[in-house]
């Protein structure tokens, strides 16, 4: 390839880039070229091409008919290119000089014949730079097209071969590949044996004789047989190129000159003119195309490169002697190359010759160019010279928008051939692939793999549009669970509130059926309305009060210490971090019994396999495991240390709001037992609940405590309030005797949930009492307890009530006390109403001034403790 | 994906969405990618003098890199089902 | 955990598995530009993705006065829900309940 480099830049120095654009052009591709060989091929093109294209702007301008000669002889505008050739063209350059003269006169002589030289050259370098150049600018043919040229190049040398020989067509080949596809490393090594054979075959040739028919044009038959390597290089267009220099090298050498080798050039020309039906038209192309060629075509050496390869060749072969001749014959060899091409373009060869792309394209400028010039065919720089201004004019900017071209589609085509049809296949599976992970195959994948991806949104619509359920959904339970659950503090305010007013109303029903059942129980009406009533009339004075007052602080006082301390203690001991990790493990033992639980195995038939039985058992041994985690998780079983300064991990464990939280989930997979046994744990602890010590009326409660407070209300306590509901008496009397043995009921009774924990007691007793039969010990029991409870409640009594009467949240306290009246003994309720009359007269008397609707709930709220007594609110305002 | 998830059911809520260079944009969620890029109707720029470019501007598609913060309106946020949601996520990375 | 078979307190493997612990509890969350947040933390992910519940953002500001003296001035914002974007995340740290 350098030897081609060099030959073609020899052909710039001589001037050709001056006169005509085509030829200036043509000196870059040979440059690329030998870059190509080198280096890659496609980058290499691209920037011969780039300098080719200045290389003809300045010689547009700089271009003067007048210093035609002296240019041709002078030498290269390019300066460039003429530096890479010179190294090894030195010597050649000076030769090629002689050679442009003696073409010239030549030229001068026999017009035709030049032409057709000049185009045929062109055209084989063009063909080349063509080649690429289409490919890229048809974009969507890009990897076709270069395996279709390769199968081209590769069916062409067989073509070449039929004519001349298993010679050709190797060379052929060796140089088509490069120039379509990439750079083939064969190029060089191929055109230097494909040298020697042309070499050797050239003799065979008739060159001159086929030279005159060529010019005739006319002949073109005669010119066909006798140049069969011409007809296939007119068929492919890179192959007839290619063949050309190298046939050309060898004809000289036997032979002769610039005569001889314009005539083999002609001879393909001629061929090409056949097939199109107008002889000056296709010249003009040639001229054309051979002048593109030249830019373009990196792989070949274009205009120039076809005397460059001829000379290499030549040199090789016959370095001395034939340096002379190749002068001579370099531009006809040139002129031949460009008639191939644009042969090729132009209609007859692009079926023939893979690359009808290529030559299609270039057919239609070239085309234009001949029909505006008509006559003027430029197949020498020095033809230029002689055209008119227009004509002239009209060609540079055909050259030009040509050039343009041809650099975009280089540009364009830099990536070509890169990747393998394989490859992009493979790219594509790649792709696919991707978007199918992306994308989620719903079919393929587990329902549940695919649920815990997209896990809240999926369950949250399932909540939120419950009409819209698919029962056939396995996510209706994912629904269940969490829309039964209270919900979150912030989120979800909705369900929460309707949580806790399901709460309250449970509760309140329930204290209701208590009040009902104590109204059953036959008592003196008239005593204790007298008696508290008049004790109501004269409580406005405040006599009562002082005595109360003063043993409720002692007591209080004391208390509140007592409770503090241990609070204190027990919370700057627990290792928080502890306590969370079991919480989460909770959450984790949780979510898997949730989900197993959806695993149900539908219950076998009763003859049914034993898979079936199978499947239940292992699902039930499933389940029960996962209990024992989650019971192990809570830490509801570790030893209660009475004085000890640790917490107990479940009091710790519910001090946390999402500990609170799972109450309600947990309470759905443990039994009854496991639930008692949470039951017992909470009321052992009960005053040094968070909810209970942090809501002591004296300390000013935190926001935080205030919610926590709300939490334990929606979460926990209805899962606490489910299991009294139905507990047995006995059990009741177990969880009172609790709180009012080992617990500080002072500090229980101050507070909210203390009182609501009491009040589920209390009137889940009231029920027992009235609705089922019980047995005389176990109510003796229960009195037993009560008593003993109501004792240590009595001085407690004056402090069961928030701060304020305006604040009107003071139903629980109602709802306490009407549970405890239910149950107590006329003395007692006595020493109840003594213990409160205050607050019910201030209640009645502050609800006169409230909106009646207010009010009616205000004195509702009054009434039921008065009715568990025995009495009415009517009576006193009476 | 937990917030590809979560951002999802927020489609049609009323967000505020501020951005890194302190610009906050209220408007309708109208979708959301994997890669939480946003998009925006009925726009309204918060400070709407200090960034007159975009009073204009009724709609906007929001690179999801460019997120510091989205307001969202806690009544429309399940808490507890996100929080469990979270639990999921990690429960998965641990069954490896 | 449950995977671990005892359901009991599983070693904390990776970092994040602390913050899990701090699921619905509140959170301190420093960020980039001088920024720092207080809050529940309702989610989280891998990327450190954040939804806050209750929040308080608090932003330092330095300022030059008249007399060229840096003073710090710090901004508080409220948020009732907030979603963080992870990469602005600096660090996540319990915070002791008050």
């Amino acid at each position: 390839m350098s030897f081609f480099g060099l030959n073609s830049r020899g052909p710039q120095d001589h001037g050709h880039p001056a006169q005509a654009p085509g030829f200036g052009a043509a000196p870059d591709p040979f440059a690329n070229i030998s870059q190509n060989q080198g280096l890659g091929q496609e980058d290499n093109d691209a920037i011969d091409f780039d300098d080719t294209y200045d290389g003809l702007g300045d010689q547009l301008q700089e271009a003067d008919d007048d210093f035609n000669d002296d240019t041709f002889g002078g030498g290269g505008i390019t300066t460039k290119s003429v530096g890479k050739d010179f190294d090894f063209y030195g010597s050649t350059s000076k030769v090629t000089d002689a050679i442009n003269e003696e073409a010239l006169r030549y030229n001068h002589h026999q017009p035709s014949s030049k032409a057709i030289v000049a185009s045929s050259s062109p055209s084989k370098h063009a063909s080349k730079a063509f080649k690429t150049g289409y490919e890229a600018y048809k974009n969507p043919g890009y990897i076709p097209d270069l395996q279709v040229d390769a199968s081209l190049w590769g069916t062409g040398p067989p073509q070449i071969a039929e004519d001349y020989g298993a010679k050709r067509s190797s060379r052929g080949a060796g140089p088509s590949y490069p120039q379509s596809s990439s750079g083939v490393p064969a190029k060089k090594m191929m055109s230097l044996e494909e040298v020697e054979a042309a070499m050797r075959s050239q003799p065979k040739r008739p060159s001159p004789s086929l030279a005159p028919q060529q010019q005739a044009q006319a002949s073109g038959p005669f010119a066909m047989p006798p140049m069969q390597q011409q007809a296939p290089q007119v068929a492919p267009p890179q192959q007839a190129q290619i063949s050309y220099p190298q046939q050309m090298p060898p004809s000289r050498h036997e032979t002769e000159q610039a005569a001889r080798p314009g005539d083999f050039a002609q001879a393909p020309i001629s061929i090409q003119q056949r097939p199109q039906s107008d002889h000056h038209v296709v010249r003009a192309s040639q001229v054309l195309k051979v002048e593109l060629p030249a830019r373009s075509s990196p792989a070949t050496q274009a205009p120039q490169v076809a005397p460059a390869p001829a000379q290499i060749l030549q040199r090789g072969q016959n370095a001395p002697h034939q340096a002379p001749d190749a002068q001579a014959s370099p531009q006809p060899r040139q002129i031949l190359q460009n008639p191939n091409r644009q042969s090729a373009q132009f209609a007859p060869r692009p079926p023939e010759q893979a690359l009808p792309m290529q030559p299609q394209r270039r057919a239609p400028p070239s085309g234009q160019n001949g029909a505006q010039v008509s006559v003027p065919i430029i197949y020498h720089p020095s033809q230029i010279m002689h055209l008119s201004d227009e004509e002239r004019n009209a060609y540079l900017v055909e050259e030009a928008k040509r050039a343009k071209r041809n650099h975009k589609i280089f540009l364009l085509s830099k990536g070509n051939g890169l990747m393998t049809p394989q490859d992009k296949n493979f790219i594509t599976r790649i792709q696919l692939q991707q978007l199918m992970t992306a994308t989620g195959n719903a079919n393929e994948q587990d329902p549940d793999a695919s649920l815990s991806e997209d896990f809240y949104y999926q369950v949250y619509n399932q909540i939120e549009n419950r009409p819209r359920q698919n029962p056939q959904q396995p996510l209706s339970n994912f629904a269940q669970t969490y829309l039964f659950r209270t919900g979150g503090r912030q989120g979800g305010m909705g369900k929460r509130q309707r949580g806790g007013d399901s709460h309250m109303q449970r509760m309140e029903q329930q204290v209701q059926r208590a009040v009902e059942a104590a109204k059953a129980k036959p008592k003196n009406k008239q005593l204790v309305i007298e008696g508290s009533l008049g004790k109501i009339s004269f409580s406005n004075a405040k006599t009562p009060k002082p005595l109360l007052n003063i043993k409720r602080h002692d007591s209080s006082n004391v208390s509140n210490q007592q409770s503090s301390k241990r609070a204190q203690v027990a919370l700057s001991t627990t290792d928080r971090k502890a306590i969370l990790k079991n919480i989460e493990a909770v959450y984790s033992t949780l979510m898997r019994m949730e989900d197993h639980d959806r695993r149900l195995p539908p219950p076998p038939p009763e003859d049914s396999d034993p898979t079936a039985v199978q499947k239940v058992m292992d699902w039930q041994q499933a389940f029960q495991d996962l209990n024992e985690n989650l019971w192990r998780d809570l830490k509801v079983t570790e030893p209660i240390l009475p004085d000890s300064a640790i917490l107990h991990p479940f009091i710790a464990f519910l001090s946390y709001p999402k500990g609170k939280k799972a109450i309600p989930r947990i309470f759905n997979h443990i039994d009854e037992n496991q639930r008692l046994t949470i039951l017992t744990m909470i009321m052992v602890h009960l005053d040094i609940l968070d909810v209970i010590r942090q809501a002591q009326p004296g300390a000013q409660p935190s926001p935080l405590s205030r919610e926590q407070v709300d939490l334990f209300l929606q979460a926990v306590m209805p899962s606490l309030f489910s299991y009294v509901t139905e507990a047995p008496l006995n059990i009741v009397i177990g969880l009172l005797g609790l709180v009012t043995e080992r617990v500080n009921l002072s500090a229980v009774a101050r507070t909210r949930v203390g009182l609501e924990v009491l009040t589920m007691l209390l009137s889940r007793a009231a029920i027992v009492k009235a609705t089922e039969a019980t047995d005389d010990q176990t109510w003796d029991e229960w009195l037993g307890i009560y008593n003993r409870f109501f004792d240590l409640l009595e001085p407690l009594l004056g402090e069961v009530f928030p701060a304020s009467v305006n604040a009107g949240q003071d139903q629980y306290v109602w709802q306490f006390l009407a549970a405890t009246g239910s149950g107590a003994n006329p003395e007692q309720q006595q020493r109840l109403v003594l213990a409160v009359k205050d607050r019910v007269m201030e209640t009645l008397q502050q609800s006169k001034t409230l909106p009646p609707e207010m009010a009616f709930q205000r004195r509702g709220n009054v009434n039921l403790f008065m009715q568990a007594i025995g009495l009415d609110v009517d009576l006193l305002d009476g | 994906m937990l917030f590809f998830s979560f951002f999802k059911t927020l489609v049609d809520h009323e967000v505020t969405v501020e951005l890194k260079n302190d610009i906050s944009i209220k408007g309708v969620l109208k979708s959301v990618d994997q890669f939480l890029n946003i998009k925006l109707d009925d726009i309204q720029v918060v400070e709407e003098l200090k960034y007159p470019h975009l009073s204009s501007v009724k709609n906007v598609f929001i690179r999801g890199s460019v997120v510091r913060y989205v307001h969202l309106p806690s009544a429309a946020v399940d808490v507890a089902l996100l929080e469990d949601a979270t639990r999921r996520g990690t429960w998965n990375s641990e069954m490896g | 955990m449950a995977d671990a078979g005892d359901g009991d307190v599983a070693a904390v493997s990776e970092p994040l598995d602390l913050v899990r612990l701090s699921l619905d509890e509140i959170v301190f969350v420093r960020l980039r530009g001088d920024r720092e947040l207080k809050g529940r933390l309702h989610a989280y992910d891998s990327h450190c993705n954040l939804v806050l519940g209750e929040v308080e953002e608090t932003i330092y500001v330095v300022e030059d006065d008249d007399e060229e003296e840096e003073t710090v001035k710090t901004i508080k914002k409220q948020s009732e829900m907030l979603f963080v974007r992870g990469d602005s995340v600096v660090l996540i740290s319990p915070q002791a309940a008050s």
